[in-house]
Order: structure tokens, then C-alpha cells, then sequence
């Protein structure tokens, strides 16, 4: 596995790369809506409206790069570490239902305490959780990538037991829980309809793991583990610790996106499947920022607004939205094979130096 | 009490397992070779979607069926092509390969046909000259769609090809250490890219079965089973044989849930399964442990389930379990596979690692 987490974990290849990847899997997209008889131009307008054209469509394009955001700098830390963790769709939803839980017992009476409390709530869930498949890694030398991708599947099993059953609101017709009071949930702010507080979460993670990865030294012992294990453990280095905390992290980043799924963008309630593939796409941001911290923000912008106008472009254009989801895959499969071709390039330019030299 | 072990149950067990056995029998080529096939979810289901288009066009199940092949295929050899070639990470792409395959299956059936139910030629039934005609079970054991017998048999197929022909013996060595495979002067790439189309066709093969044995095609009908064919090699060990016994324990323990869904209570012959399961786990567990202490707790709590299953078998309590928490069971018992608490398990030591050869510069 260090292979394949260290090529991961490689350094930033510029903007270029991922730029391209995008662009080439747009002109992709285009070309078959255009092969199957829609109207191209009309979808990818539509697209964009649908992202950015009204108050509503930004809100919902802010709101959706929440969870995107943190996903991506929890799959930065574990990775970094040297984990490769795909279980957030698992811990979002988690973390979702215990904030959810937490929200609804009115712990303390309805208000911004307990909203904090759920929010505190849902990041020990998420960790916990992905301490799970940490402590099957760590003990018993479980896979991490096998034990994550199957614990997803029963938190979704799970979930979608409670919202069906315990958890299930008073009439017990419809699958979601009841609704939490409007005090406890994330507080709307000025931008449209639906902004919610939690887009500060934003700006804000993505800062402090910056600065924790970057300019202190938990982060620098975390790369030190995920670059070269034996050499950091040489180096006195808690090698085992450092890797479950860093896993730990990425389960709580994961939790804290599950409670402004639930609580945040005007939702009061859970219903099943509400993690609905953000776990999976932010990893996909992850990779296209380069597991650059700060390049995870443009890259959520990115695919939220892939997401929101999505729906518009079936409803303007006639064209499925299935087509972004073409998008989105494309753009992991040209981003992950860029790395190959840079390498190819990379590896030509330096025979041709050492050609020259002799 | 009613017991539900009946023939109905036997045929929907092997009906249910049939996709899953047709993509593990194809995924634990794969992975033996070294390669984490996340992909096969949408293989599987580009093989429902294809085989069901091929069949509405040409009206014929057979076309269909190589079509799922076909399209299973192409998504191995693209998955193979950008792990083995590109090096990319197998799980990223593995992930792209679901994203891709789940988009375009529903974007064509939404551009074609327009989202709405279309019904094509099914699959039919194939009678075992002779066994079909025993009473009872003939009629519905051994008449069944050909592919659930072909699913039966990719086993010990696959059990012959891995461990009794040369290229078996590449695949193994290329996924325990594939340097020894690169030095003996054959392709690891190649031995590779073989094993993951493979894993392509099989999946599409089982997705071929999944929509012309309906007889129709509803998005995203795969439904995680290309994940359950991955838990189904873990929970096997990577072995076939056992690797079969999961898919039908599987299969059997969805047939199971349907089946339990209107009853009152879990049946007194349900507890003596579990019974007789956990006793059967804590004697596999102290075969392989021998003498680890270790393994006492786990023992300890299989046996504890073990006798409570057995006193609830006389009792019979009214407790219905929840539809969606049966599902997890398939993956709770591959998580217990993996973590060792059910014998040892060992997964292929190259498994997910990109192959690079240590050339001196």
C-alpha cells in the first residue's frame, strides 16, 4: 500500500494538470450529449444557470461545497499519513445521525448550545467510526481501503433502518426522522434563500489544515509517517499512532460534513442516503486539487457547480443529468492518468539531460 | 413453526446469487493477479444495461448476452489500461469506472428510452433432461435460466485454471510477487490486463443476468452487488471454493430476508442455523489458532451465541429482524473474515500495488 498512497501523496504537479483533465472531460461530456441528439449548447447554458444563474442556484452551489470541502482535506490528512480511506460516505453518515439524534433529544433546550453540541456530536461519531476500520487496521492488519468501502455499506444499511424505523417521524408514512426545532439548526445568513452558516466551515477548514499539514509539527510527523514509514519510525517517529489519529481526523472532517448535511442549507431532517455520493466526490476534489489544501476550494467550487446544474440541464435542455455524473467520472480517470503522462514527460526530459551530459 | 428453508427458498437463493457468483468467479482472477477491481459495480451494471439494448434491438437474448460480455469487457480493459498502464491508483479509478458506468447506463436509457419501463425478451428456463423431472424440486431446482448453472460451474472452472494451468500459476505468482513473474520473462501487465477484462466479462455476464432474467433494465439496478462479488472473495479468502460459499451464503441470506419479511417471528430452525454457525466459526477459529490466546474472547463470544441461539430456538421470541440491517450481513461476516476472527485470511501480497520494475539508471 505505500506505493500507491505515496504516488497519492505526491506534490503538486501545477494548475495545469487538473485544468486540463477538466476541460478535456467537458468537451467529452458535450460531445456525447451532442452524439445522443440533445442540445449541447442548451445544457451546458442551462448547467451553468443552474449553478450560478439565480440567488437559490448560488446558495445551493455554496452549501454543497461544504461537505465536498471536508471530505477532500480528511482524505488530504489520512493520505498524507499514509491511509487511503474511502469510507466518508460511512462516517458522514454517522456523523449525520448523531448530530440528528443530538438535535432532536434537546439536550439542552433548543438554541446555538445544542447546535454546537450536535456539531461536537457528529465529529466524535465520524471519528469514531472511522476508528472502526483504524482499529481493524492497526490490530488486526485489516486492509483500510476494504474495511472503509464495507463499513460505508453499513452505515447505509444502518441509517436507513432508523429512518424507517426508531428514528422514523411521528406518522410513520414518510422515511425521515421528525424535524429539528429552528433554533438548533445552522443559522442562515444574508446570501439567498438557503445560506447557512456552515459555508464558513469552507474557508475555515481548509485554512487550519493548511496550517496544521504545513507550518506545525503533528503535520510534519503525519508526512514524514505517510512518505517513508520505516524511516520515521527510525526517526523515533510513533508511526501506528500517528496514522490511526490521522484516520481519526478524516473520520471527524467526514462527521462534521454529515451535520451540515442534516442541520445546514435550510434542512431540518434526515432521510436515508443523504450522504447521496459527497463521500466519494470528495475524494475526486482531493485529487484534482492535488491534495493541496488550499486547492481543495476552487476544486469543490468546481464540482458543486457540477451537481447543482445538473438537475436544470434535464429540465431546459431535455438532457439527463446523468451526464455530470459521465463528467465527474471522466475527470477522475484523465486527472489520475495525467500523473502518468507528466511522468512520461518528466522521465523523457531527464534521459534527455543525461543524454546531453555524456 | 413454518420453515422457510423450502424449495422456493433454495431456487430464489440461487436466482439472487447467480450475478454475484458470475462477477466474484471473475474478481478473484483478478485480484489472485493483483488487482482491486472496485470498477466491477459498474461493469456489472454496463453489462445489465448493454445486454438489455442489445436484446430490445435485436430481439434476441443470445446477442444480449454477448453484448453484456462485450461491454463488461471494455470497462476491464479501461480499468486495466489506466491502472497497469497509467499506474493510477486502483481504487480512484476503480470509482471513476462506477461514476462512468452508472451516468452513461442512465443517461442512454433516459435519451433512449426515455426513462420508462420496456420489457424484452427474458431469459428462459433451461431443463436438465431427467433431474427436472423429480417431484417437487425438479420443476424448479433444475429448470432454471442457463446462466445460473454456468454461474455454478465458473467455479470449479476458475479452480481449474488457477490452480492447474500455466497461466494460473502466472496469474497467482504475478499477485503474491510479481517481480518473479517479470524475471521468468512474462508480462505482468499483460498476465494483469487478462485477469481484469476477465473480471470485466464475468461481471457483465452477471449483469446480463440481473436484466434479460427480468426482463427489463431500471437504472442503477445493480444495486451494490459488484460489491457484495468483493466482499464474497474476501469472505473466500481469495479461495474459490470458499469464495463459492460465500456468494451462496449470500444469496441464501438474501432469499432468507424475502422470504422472513411478512413472518411474525424468526423461525426456531433460523436459531439452530445460527447456532450451529457459531459453533461451526469457533471450531474453524481454534483449528487455525492452535494455541493463541488471543483468540479466547472471540471464541468465548461465539460460543455465548452459539447457546443463546439454541435457547431461543425453544423459545421463539417475537423479534422480527429489519430488512435493511440483514443486508449488512453479508459484510459484517466479510469484515469478520478479514479481521481473522473466522480462521486466517491472507489476501494476495501484490494486490493494489502498481507494478514497477527496478531498472538501473
Amino acid at each position: 500500500m505505500r506505493q500507491s498512497a505515496g504516488q497519492l501523496a505526491r506534490p503538486a504537479l501545477g494548475l495545469g494538470v487538473p485544468l486540463t483533465s477538466v476541460a478535456i472531460a467537458l468537451a467529452l461530456s458535450v460531445a456525447i450529449i451532442a452524439v445522443s441528439g440533445g442540445d449541447a449548447v442548451t445544457a451546458m447554458s442551462a448547467l451553468l444557470a443552474g449553478a450560478f444563474g439565480n440567488e437559490m442556484a448560488v446558495s445551493a452551489t455554496l452549501e454543497a461545497m461544504v461537505p465536498l470541502t471536508l471530505v477532500a482535506l480528511g482524505w488530504i490528512v489520512a493520505v498524507a499519513a499514509g491511509r487511503i480511506s474511502i469510507g466518508f460516505e460511512g462516517q458522514i453518515l454517522i456523523g449525520g445521525t448523531l448530530a440528528i439524534v443530538v438535535a432532536l433529544s434537546r439536550l439542552g433546550s433548543p438554541g446555538p448550545l445544542d447546535l454546537l453540541l450536535a456539531v461536537l456530536v457528529s465529529i466524535g461519531a465520524g471519528a469514531a467510526y472511522a476508528g472502526v476500520a483504524a482499529w481493524l487496521w492497526a490490530v488486526r492488519g485489516v486492509n483500510e481501503i476494504i474495511s472503509t468501502l464495507i463499513l460505508n455499506f453499513v452505515a447505509a444499511a444502518v441509517v436507513d433502518w432508523l429512518v424507517n424505523g426508531p428514528l422514523q417521524e411521528p406518522t410513520h408514512s414518510l422515511p425521515f426522522t421528525s424535524r429539528v426545532p429552528v433554533e438548533t439548526l445552522w443559522p442562515k445568513i444574508g446570501i439567498g434563500p438557503a445560506t447557512t452558516l456552515d459555508i464558513a466551515l469552507v474557508p475555515i477548514a481548509a485554512l487550519v489544515i493548511w496550517f496544521v499539514m504545513y507550518r506545525t509539527a503533528f503535520g510534519l510527523s503525519l508526512r514524514m509517517v505517510g512518505a517513508n514509514r520505516r524511516a520515521a519510525s527510525l526517526a523515533g517517529l510513533r508511526t501506528t499512532a500517528l496514522s490511526v489519529l490521522a484516520l481519526l481526523i478524516s473520520g471527524g472532517l467526514a462527521g462534521l460534513a454529515g451535520c451540515s448535511l442534516v442541520l445546514g442549507a435550510g434542512n431540518d431532517r434526515m432521510s436515508s442516503g443523504f450522504s447521496a455520493g459527497y463521500g466519494f466526490e470528495g475524494i475526486v476534489v482531493a485529487l484534482i486539487a492535488q491534495n493541496n489544501p488550499m486547492g481543495v476550494v476552487p476544486a469543490a467550487l468546481l464540482f458543486a457547480a457540477l451537481r447543482t446544474g445538473g438537475p436544470l440541464m434535464q429540465v431546459e435542455a431535455g438532457v439527463s443529468s446523468q451526464v455530470v455524473a459521465i463528467t465527474q467520472g471522466l475527470v477522475i480517470l484523465l486527472v489520475t492518468a495525467s500523473a502518468f503522462v507528466v511522468d512520461a514527460m518528466n522521465a523523457r526530459r531527464r534521459h534527455g539531460a543525461i543524454a546531453t551530459q555524456a | 413453526m413454518n420453515n422457510p428453508f423450502n424449495a422456493f427458498f433454495v431456487v430464489t437463493s440461487l436466482a439472487l446469487a447467480t450475478p454475484i457468483l458470475l462477477a466474484a468467479a471473475g474478481e478473484l482472477i483478478a485480484e489472485r493477479s493483483g488487482v482491486l477491481n472496485i470498477g466491477l459495480e459498474g461493469m456489472m451494471l454496463a453489462g445489465a444495461f448493454f445486454g438489455f439494448l442489445a436484446t430490445s434491438v435485436s430481439h434476441n437474448v443470445v446477442v444480449g448476452t454477448v453484448a453484456a460480455i462485450g461491454a463488461g469487457a471494455a470497462f476491464g480493459c479501461a480499468m486495466a489500461a489506466l491502472a497497469l498502464l497509467a499506474r493510477a491508483d486502483q481504487i480512484v479509478v476503480g470509482v471513476g469506472i462506477n461514476l462512468i458506468a452508472a451516468g452513461l447506463t442512465s443517461f442512454l436509457f433516459e435519451q433512449i428510452y426515455g426513462g420508462a419501463f420496456v420489457s424484452v425478451n427474458r431469459m428462459g428456463a433451461v431443463p436438465i433432461p431427467g433431474l427436472s423431472e423429480l417431484p417437487f424440486v425438479g420443476s424448479t431446482l433444475f429448470s432454471q435460466p442457463i446462466l445460473v448453472y454456468a454461474a455454478l460451474l465458473s467455479f470449479p472452472l476458475t479452480w481449474f485454471v488457477m490452480f492447474h494451468t500455466r497461466w494460473g500459476l502466472t496469474v497467482r505468482a504475478t499477485g503474491e510477487h510479481p517481480a518473479v513473474t517479470d524475471t521468468a520473462g512474462l508480462s505482468v501487465i499483460t498476465t494483469r490486463w487478462l485477469a481484469t477484462m476477465i473480471a470485466g466479462a464475468m461481471a457483465g455476464l452477471g449483469g446480463a443476468f440481473l436484466s434479460l432474467s427480468l426482463g427489463s433494465f431500471a437504472e442503477g439496478m445493480t444495486n451494490g452487488r459488484g460489491f457484495l462479488a468483493i466482499a464474497a472473495v474476501i469472505f473466500g479468502r481469495w479461495k474459490p471454493s470458499t469464495t463459492l460459499l460465500g456468494c451462496l451464503l449470500f444469496g441464501a441470506a438474501d432469499a432468507l430476508q424475502l422470504e422472513l419479511q411478512s413472518a411474525p417471528r424468526i423461525p426456531a430452525i433460523l436459531w439452530l442455523v445460527i447456532a450451529a454457525a457459531s459453533f461451526a466459526a469457533v471450531v474453524v477459529s481454534i483449528r487455525s489458532s492452535r494455541a493463541r490466546r488471543k483468540y479466547l474472547p472471540v471464541v468465548g463470544l461465539a460460543v455465548v451465541v452459539g447457546l443463546v441461539a439454541l435457547v431461543l430456538s425453544y423459545v421463539e421470541p417475537a423479534i422480527v429482524i429489519p430488512p435493511q440491517l440483514w443486508g449488512t450481513l453479508p459484510y459484517v461476516l466479510s469484515l469478520l473474515v478479514l479481521a481473522g476472527f473466522v480462521g486466517r485470511a491472507r489476501m494476495p501480497s501484490a494486490l493494489a500495488i502498481p507494478y514497477r520494475r527496478e531498472i538501473e539508471t
